[in-house]
């Protein structure tokens, strides 16, 4: 009897995490942003792209037909005054780190270390699952979530559209901003820099508390 | 100069869009799931939780690094 080959363990993971739509995605964004002019991002995404394809293929093997959802971390939530302290501290931490991130130039190599740094912190943190358990939910009314679906395409590819009738990929366009031409003048300030990056941690904080 | 107003009003429309549908889903007894409902069914697969973290991020590298 003639027993096919099958491929190596890790290629085996790899290729059966390449079902999950996310990777799909990822590698999407990767390639779109390293032929922007940004090859660092296009190399950061491409690492996670195949790192979430090898993890979820393995879980798939050792788990045939799981969705592998996230080891939820105990309900354990700290007490009024100590989740006061954590709060604040967390406050301050965040209003220093926009300041000082924020008084660094754009694209500069110190900008650059601080979001790369918190950025693989937090997702990090979120590969480890969510920080306490929460119910799971009913299932969503399709149409109304179609309508979200709908709305947030429209806008990527608005933003899609207006990136590809710039006279090119890296060039900005008076005719058809994208939404970085449009923050553009906001962000060449230093305090304006410090409030995109509020607003940017807000967002991280509320995702890693989903 | 129209191409201009024009991309901008887009981009108001699906703003205002996304703050209807919002609206509608925390003020309203519509049957409309929240953005927040939204983000939490996402995050609830593995694959799901990174790739909207992932997201997060990519956005701090597009406005700020290199």
């Amino acid at each position: 009897m003639v027993v096919p080959a099958r491929p190596p363990g890790r290629a085996r993971a790899a290729l059966a995490g390449l079902r999950a739509p996310v990777v799909w995605v990822l590698l999407a964004i990767a390639y779109f942003t390293a032929i922007s002019g940004k090859p660092l991002d296009g190399v950061l995404m491409l690492i996670v792209a195949a790192g979430l394809a090898w993890d979820a293929g393995r879980r798939a093997l050792r788990h045939p037909g799981s969705e592998s959802p996230p080891v939820a971390r105990p309900a354990r939530r700290p007490g009024g005054r100590r989740r006061l302290l954590i709060l604040s501290a967390l406050l301050t931490g965040g209003a220093v780190y926009a300041g000082v991130v924020g008084s660094f130039s754009r694209y500069s190599w110190p900008a650059t270390a601080g979001i790369i740094g918190l950025g693989t912190i937090v997702v990090v943190i979120g590969w480890h699952g969510p920080l306490r358990d929460r119910p799971a939910g009913g299932r969503l009314p399709v149409a109304a979530t179609l309508a979200w679906v709908v709305v947030l395409v429209a806008g990527c590819l608005w933003e899609l559209g207006a990136l590809l009738q710039q006279p090119s990929l890296t060039t900005d366009s008076y005719a058809h901003p994208t939404v970085s031409t449009l923050t553009d003048p906001l962000l060449a300030t230093s305090p304006g820099r410090s409030v995109l990056l509020l607003a940017w941690l807000a967002l991280g904080w509320y995702l890693v508390e989903r | 100069m129209i191409s201009h107003e024009v991309t901008i009003a887009g981009y108001l429309l699906v703003a205002a869009g996304l703050v209807l549908l919002q609206v509608l889903a925390t003020r309203t007894r519509a049957p409309i799931p929240s953005l927040g409902d939204l983000l939490t069914r996402a995050m609830r697969s593995r694959t799901g939780r990174v790739g909207m973290l992932v997201a997060w991020a990519w956005i701090g590298l597009h406005f700020f690094a290199k």
